[in-house]
């Protein structure tokens, strides 16, 4: 099935009003996704798409039990945004926004884990369970439904390999970006214990990007799943030093290399794809 | 983005950090009148925002004022790791001592602040933490709640700090995180921190990355980014909000998203190309974006061939498409441009594209997209 979220999960939309705000919802509505309330601080007592809109967090879950929510407030706004969700009773923040201050991020993502809560994100394009539930900015035709779990630190480049592998005839059971930050709410290997838990999920995409130690960490987890798990790196041409558009995507003296990545996932078993759409042949191999 | 070590030094000044004293200066003529204020010795430093510099010969000593004068001339105007030196730091010269490291950065994997102190200052942190792990101790920060001195002490007694040495060390790192905090700093380093004879402290040199996000909220910064990259097209990129990365080639490469962007830049180096940047549209395309972004590539008179290479998932394909169009209208670019464009409204945006006779690339596969660049490359 789904993870994480399912057909039935009540989601609000805090920034409903503004204009990214009210086009996805319009996007996530259409794909069937439960949207029950959007929040906008002095906007209370209005309808975006026929979705009601309360000034606080508070109101809209007392008016509508939703326990999930996406951010699509500016990047300013965030951390008083997602800390105003937990504070609330909402489980589950999938955090859209891009440029978020480091420091904002730390502090939401701390603040989550010690009430409970999920964050995904930020920087990401959010969560889909295809045919279910879609609680993110993703394109839904490239998406199918179907049995392979994917994790990815990139927005597009996840857009790119799953409406690759929709072509080949393999499809999808829950597509997430975990965030292209330097600091992440749920990271690489929270969510491979999912999918490795998730019955439906019978084989799990990994697409990684330069940056960090997200897939080394990961490579370690994935030693002692059963689940088999294929990898796509993109950046083996990105020069050091240089931030490649994501803030976390970034080499740093010898770390964060593709090919430090690229040998960690294979040391772990992982089959390394070489080319993006290479994925697609990989993966059916495996669903045969 | 990394600050000047002047720039670092002046705020640590404010944060009640010992600094040695010292005056930024522009010119030899400068630095004479530096060096009087100052007194001699001195150490004349090349104001660069890249490490290794004084192996590159960008740290001098000089004992009179000729020889400052001369050190001056010397390092200003020079090139130090690929960045020229537009200003040189005039310090007293700190005799010999005991050296320190003292760091706060972001630890990515906890996503927390984490503090560490070493009684070996002077190298690489890296190197420390390789070499000697004994001599460094390290502590991550709840965001929580804040970073208490008793902390830092706890921390300098750990690597045997003792008596006036252990209050003094402590209360400058627990002043650095202070700097980390109130700065949205990514890093906050002083390598060395040095005890001279004296038993005083000075923070010799002076690191601090400031989240290029938070500059909106650093106001008392004052600072421009663009105004520290020398690569023109780098910082006009910046100006117009777009991330640009100079590459040694001659296909230009347009991408919406990082990942797909850095994917077709290590693709079109698979197909035997050569990509002559990376430039990132981020999630906020407009028609304006869109154009400037076409036109800052074409200024690139060597370029041999444009990739476009955009999905619609939070951006408007629409605007984008038009943003094209008004390019090829306005610019007329006689090398052959390449548009593959999916997601959201790709018929509507399609349309637009090829009723101005711009030739699309409607598969979704980047692969088959760059092969055939590269064949369009190669038929000229």
């Amino acid at each position: 099935m789904c993870i994480l979220v399912n057909e039935n999960t009540k989601v609000i939309v805090q920034g409903i009003t503004g204009s990214v705000g009210s086009i996805q919802t319009k996007l996530m509505l259409e794909y069937g996704t439960k949207i029950v309330a959007g929040v906008t601080p002095g906007k209370g007592g209005v309808t975006v798409h026929s979705v009601p809109v309360y000034d606080t967090v508070e109101e809209a879950v007392a008016e509508t039990g939703a326990d999930t929510s996406i951010l699509l407030v500016p990047a300013p706004f965030a951390k008083d945004a997602a800390i105003e969700a937990i504070d609330f009773g909402i489980n589950l923040i999938v955090a859209i926004p891009e440029h978020i201050p480091v420091h904002d991020t730390m502090q939401m993502v701390e603040y989550a884990k010690n009430k409970g809560a999920k964050i995904i994100g930020p920087t990401t394009p959010g969560i889909i369970c295809p045919g279910k539930t879609k609680i993110g900015i993703m394109p839904a035709k490239v998406f199918s439904e179907g049995n392979v779990g994917m994790i990815s630190r990139s927005g597009t480049l996840l857009y790119e390999i799953a409406g690759n592998l929709s072509l080949a005839g393999v499809s999808q059971s829950s597509c997430l970006g975990i965030g292209a930050d330097p600091v992440v709410g749920m990271n690489m290997s929270e969510v491979l214990k999912l999918f490795e838990e998730d019955e439906h999920t019978k084989l799990i995409v990994i697409v990684g990007e330069i940056g960090g130690t997200q897939e080394e960490e990961a490579s370690n987890f994935i030693k002692k799943m059963k689940k088999p798990v294929i990898a796509y790196v993109a950046g083996r041409s990105a020069p050091p030093g240089q931030r490649m558009g994501h803030a976390g995507a970034i080499i740093l003296g010898e770390r964060g290399t593709a090919k430090s990545k690229m040998d960690a996932l294979k040391e772990a078993g992982v089959e390394v794809a070489y080319r993006p759409s290479d994925i697609a042949s990989i993966a059916k191999k495996y669903a045969k | 983005m990394r600050l000047f070590e002047y720039e670092a030094k002046e705020i640590f000044r404010k944060f009640g950090i010992p600094v040695p004293k010292g005056l930024t200066v522009r010119s030899p003529e400068e630095a004479a009148s530096a060096i009087k204020k100052i007194g001699l010795p001195v150490a004349v430093k090349a104001q660069v925002l890249v490490g290794g510099r004084g192996k590159a010969g960008g740290i001098k000593f000089a004992d009179s004022l000729e020889e400052a004068v001369k050190e001056t001339e010397e390092i200003i105007n020079s090139r130090i790791g690929g960045y020229t030196v537009k200003s040189v730091l005039i310090e007293e010269k700190l005799g010999a001592g005991h050296d320190y490291y003292l760091g706060v950065t972001v630890d990515q994997a906890s996503g927390s602040p984490i503090v560490m102190f070493s009684t070996e200052g002077g190298v690489d942190v890296e190197e420390i933490i390789k070499e000697r792990p004994k001599s460094i101790v390290s502590r991550k920060v709840s965001t929580q709640r804040v970073f208490f001195e008793f902390e830092a002490r706890s921390m300098c007694k750990q690597l045997g700090l003792r008596g006036s040495a252990l209050i003094k060390v402590s209360s400058i790192l627990h002043r650095l995180y202070k700097v980390f905090d109130k700065c949205d700093a990514l890093t906050a380093e002083i390598n060395p921190l040095i005890m001279t004879k004296k038993g005083g402290f000075y923070a010799a040199d002076a690191k601090i990355e400031i989240d290029d996000d938070s500059l909106f909220r650093q106001t008392d910064l004052n600072i421009e980014p663009e105004a520290r990259v020398e690569d023109e097209m780098k910082a006009e990129a910046m100006r117009i909000g777009l991330s640009y990365v100079r590459l040694d080639g001659d296909i230009g490469v347009i991408g919406s998203g990082a990942g797909l962007t850095m994917a077709t830049i290590d693709l079109i180096k698979d197909f035997g190309g050569k990509p002559a940047n990376f430039l990132e549209m981020g999630g906020g395309i407009n028609e304006q974006l869109m154009f400037g972004a076409v036109k800052l590539l074409l200024q690139d008179k060597l370029l041999k061939a444009l990739f476009i290479n955009l999905y619609g998932g939070i951006n408007p394909m629409v605007l984008a498409a038009k943003g094209i169009v008004k390019a090829f209208k306005e610019l007329k670019p006689q090398i052959p441009v390449l548009v593959k464009l999916v997601g959201n409204e790709q018929e509507k945006a399609w349309e637009i594209l090829e009723s101005a006779g711009i030739p699309v690339f409607k598969s979704i596969r980047t692969e088959e997209a760059v092969e055939k660049l590269m064949k369009l490359v190669g038929e000229r």
